[in-house]
């Protein structure tokens, strides 16, 4: 029961982290650990890790926030400065959490160590259940079992918990506020030590009866209201702390790595990501179901009357042996050029989001990359995620993004380096919009390459209209490609990507 | 049975398995939970070879399943055998017909023959693949379902009956439950990504390269014959060719294959020379034979030491091959010879003056 609040807890951290966790997988989480025993903090984690993380990429945020989170030893132990004058106004000299102080640091100095470590989430699990035979071993507990109470009352009702915040808050804002912290923290000197006894004591009456509703063991309750009742002035540096690590918890601030060149960022936000998953999946299913035309023997199928017929002559006609022919499944190819100059520089993070997506959902996807010279890029996207990958490619390591677009020249590239990988199961998108600058554009590239591909596609960002305009090869390029298609946004891509593939597979 | 950990370990231990806890906490649990084994991995860390060992472990049949581009039900799951139908309807024509002795009109035969339908789609003419044997065997079994990823999407979608629910649906013979829960073990190479409909759930696990202690523990058992310090070296060396930027690192299956030939060769201990003509049965591709070639001095540093020193495994050292010199020089001279020779061997008539059209 109090396991679920701390694991529940821990989930709805690692979910605010970027984590995607389901329902039914904290639910095996919370099965497993009742298969383990809890003393091992390693043992916990494995069960963490393999119950609630499927997706690597989402590993580093739940190892960090597990060591934050189920670490109490850098909690528990009050930072002697902020002791210190606290002890001095406080009314019971004896309160559990100075007795287990010091014992740790005298009474068992050479089990520091260990100590520290085993303090961890044993702490929150063992005393749920060691609670009833707390007696038996009173000081060593002493300290756990503080911890834990204060872990179990503040995790529990952040609502109340909120409250007292809020109380403390008002009397900050009666008070003047003399020395104002840093920004994005939170400045506790003045408010907590300002908190009147009485509103601590109305805190306390209301935590108790919480608590009371609660199922928790009664002992529980008693020695909390016995410790809450002596160290009324202990709360407001239980607060800070709980507060503390509260902020600790929070996700980290993405400071992107700084890139070679000032770049926008490139950070797509989560409904960005499913929507574009979701249309290239749908994209992806349409692709797989076209079938190619002809029909192959396969051991598998539906039986070919005519060829089961000639094959069984030799039985005077009886079928023994049935003859089955199977559409072949096609395997589409992907190859996508995407033009990342300036010019197009907007819908180029737009493109390349798109790229991405194929290349994590297609088996051969090659990616290319241009603005003047042409580089493989699918390397970058099979490994880097998404964000990295774009930031590589616009930053100007892998090629020049700061010359002029020049198409003409690109298509060269292309065609003298990786014309191989186009063969006819290929698929070949470019995007972009065709602005050489008055460069040669060597029209005749795209030719060879529709002549050897399956389908040629061109995805411009620029509306139709403004093609005649300025410098752009598109009416030159356009009757070239199978396709052309003005894209510029998610949902035209999406109409685009339906369109295509209806096409496609009728044209067989 | 898997009792607890500890106990886990020991008994994969003793089929030859050595596993870390986390490793064993998994395959603990997943029998105890009754849930699917996701593992994912780089090749040979010993993948397959868990499903073997859980298997001889828990003295369980193991049913494999391989999967590959265009596997269907028919492979996975059941086949009607066909032939075999045929056969027995022309085997069986006396006793059809005589069925039919006292039937006057059509729409009787056809009412009598509907009675007897079921013989020929009974469980005699199936063929029963790996999936439905697993689920219908009546002693519990260790279910391989190998690199998923090799097999499309809508194959995924065809395991989560089975996966979640133990059941599959036949649509002659009405669903199928399982018997026994099979313990089931899925590897994926990571091609691509599974759905997460599939990751949701199994538990899921990372296996990784091991440490350096762990892999001189894994080479003793399985090469006994091998010398101490040879083992060392090999380790030693196999960790240095990891720290390479390889297209394929050599994992624990080529350390266990080279031990072995090294074995074979009757070597007492590896000198670079030794390393360099047994090299190609760790390196699989050319570029990175180019690789290993230039760093070849590096790599062979441990042989120098009389006896390289076993680092403990809490402390890993981080490998990091020198810096090659005039790296540019030698890039920049390959691209353009790519570029002559495509522009050799594509000598397309097509125009180069821009204009398109005849």
């Amino acid at each position: 029961m109090i396991m679920d609040a701390v694991i529940n807890r821990f989930i709805f951290l690692l979910k605010s982290w970027g984590a995607r966790i389901s329902p039914a997988e904290s639910l095996d989480a919370l099965q497993a650990l009742a298969w383990v025993t809890l003393h091992d903090r390693d043992t916990v984690r494995t069960v963490l890790r393999s119950t609630l993380i499927k997706d690597l990429h989402d590993l580093p945020a739940f190892e960090e926030l597990f060591e934050q989170f189920f670490s109490l030893s850098k909690w528990s132990p009050a930072p002697e400065s902020v002791a210190e004058p606290l002890s001095q106004n406080k009314t019971a000299p004896e309160s559990l959490e100075t007795v287990a102080e010091q014992d740790i640091a005298g009474g068992r100095p050479d089990s520091d160590n260990a100590h520290e470590d085993a303090l961890d989430i044993r702490d929150y699990f063992d005393d749920a259940q060691m609670v009833t035979h707390f007696n038996s071993h009173q000081d060593a507990n002493d300290l756990r079992l503080a911890e834990f109470s204060q872990n179990l009352v503040l995790s529990r009702n952040r609502d109340l918990l909120d409250q007292v915040m809020q109380k403390a808050m008002q009397l900050l804002k009666v008070r003047r506020v003399k020395n104002v912290g840093r920004v994005g923290e939170l400045n506790f000197s003045e408010a907590i030590a300002a908190l009147d006894a009485d509103v601590i004591a109305d805190a306390v009456a209301d935590l108790l009866d919480e608590l009371s509703d609660l199922d928790v063991d009664e002992n529980l309750i008693k020695q909390l209201s016995g410790w809450l009742d002596g160290n009324i002035a202990n709360l407001p540096e239980l607060l800070k702390r709980h507060l503390e690590r509260e902020l600790a918890l929070q996700p980290p601030p993405q400071v992107p790595e700084r890139p070679r060149r000032a770049t926008h960022d490139y950070r797509f936000s989560e409904k960005e990501r499913r929507e574009m998953t979701e249309i290239v999946q749908r994209l992806c299913r349409r692709m797989r179901g076209a079938r190619s035309y002809r029909r192959h023997i396969s051991p598998h199928g539906r039986i070919s009357v005519s060829l089961t017929l000639r094959r069984n002559m030799k039985y005077e006609g009886i079928p023994f042996q049935p003859v089955m022919t199977h559409y072949r499944d096609e395997k589409p190819q992907l190859a996508v050029i995407c033009d990342v100059s300036l010019s197009v520089r907007n819908t180029a993070r737009f493109m390349l989001h798109l790229v991405y997506n194929l290349q994590s959902l297609f088996g051969q996807v090659r990616s290319f990359a241009f603005v003047s010279d042409l580089v493989e890029v699918s390397t970058y996207f099979e490994q880097l995620n998404i964000d990295e990958a774009i930031t590589t490619v616009f930053n100007g390591s892998l090629l020049d993004t700061d010359v002029d677009s020049n198409y003409g020249y690109a298509l060269m590239c292309f065609h003298n380096r990786y014309l191989a990988a186009v063969t006819r199961q290929t698929t070949v998108i470019i995007l972009g919009d065709g602005r050489g600058n008055r460069n040669p554009p060597q029209a005749w590239v795209l030719e060879e390459i529709r002549r050897r591909a399956k389908q040629l596609i061109w995805l411009s960002p620029e509306p139709r209209g403004s093609w005649k305009m300025g410098s752009c090869d598109m009416p030159l390029y356009e009757p070239i490609c199978h396709q052309t298609e003005v894209v510029r946004s998610l949902q035209q891509l999406g109409r685009v990507a339906e369109d295509l593939l209806r096409r496609s597979v009728t044209q067989h | 049975m898997f009792a607890s950990i500890e106990q886990t370990i020991a008994q994969l231990r003793d089929q030859q398995y050595l596993c870390d806890r986390k490793l064993a906490t998994v395959a603990f649990l997943a029998l105890q939970m009754r849930k699917p084994i996701l593992i994912e991995g780089p090749a040979g860390v010993g993948k397959t070879e868990l499903a073997k060992a859980v298997a001889a472990a828990l003295e369980r049949r193991l049913i494999r399943l391989q999967c590959y581009g265009g596997l269907d039900e028919a492979h996975a799951l059941y086949e009607w055998e066909y032939g075999k139908q045929l056969l027995y309807t022309q085997i069986l024509r006396d006793k059809i017909s005589r069925l039919f002795e006292g039937v006057s009109d059509l729409h009787e035969a056809v009412a009598q023959l509907h009675l007897h339908e079921d013989v020929f789609f009974s469980e005699h003419f199936m063929v029963r693949r790996p999936i439905l044997q697993a689920i219908s065997s009546p002693d519990p079994v260790v279910l391989l379902i190998d690199e998923l990823d090799r097999a499309e999407e809508q194959f995924e979608a065809f395991l989560l009956e089975v996966l979640s629910d133990f059941q599959v649906t036949v649509p002659e013979l009405g669903t199928v439950k399982a018997a026994t829960i099979p313990y089931v073990i899925i590897t994926s190479n990571n091609t691509r990504d599974l759905s997460d409909a599939l990751k949701r759930r199994c538990l899921h696990l990372f296996i990784g390269y091991p440490d350096e202690q762990q892999e001189l523990d894994i080479l003793r058992m399985k090469v006994p014959a091998l010398r101490e310090t040879l083992a060392a070296q090999v380790v030693a060396v196999i960790r240095r060719l990891r720290a390479l930027d390889l297209r394929k690192a050599p994992s624990i299956s080529e350390t266990l294959d080279w031990a072995q030939a090294l074995v074979l060769l009757n070597a007492d201990a590896l000198t670079p020379m030794l390393l360099e003509e047994t090299l190609h049965l760790l390196i699989k591709y050319e570029r990175d034979t180019q690789q290993v070639n230039d760093q070849l001095s590096w790599i062979g540093e441990p042989l120098q030491m009389q006896r390289p020193p076993v680092i403990p495994s809490a402390i890993e050292t981080s490998l990091h091959p020198p810096a090659r010199p005039a790296e540019l020089d030698v890039n920049y001279l390959e691209q353009r010879r790519q570029e002559h020779t495509a522009r050799y061997f594509t000598s397309y008539r097509g125009r180069t003056d821009g204009r398109t059209g005849g």
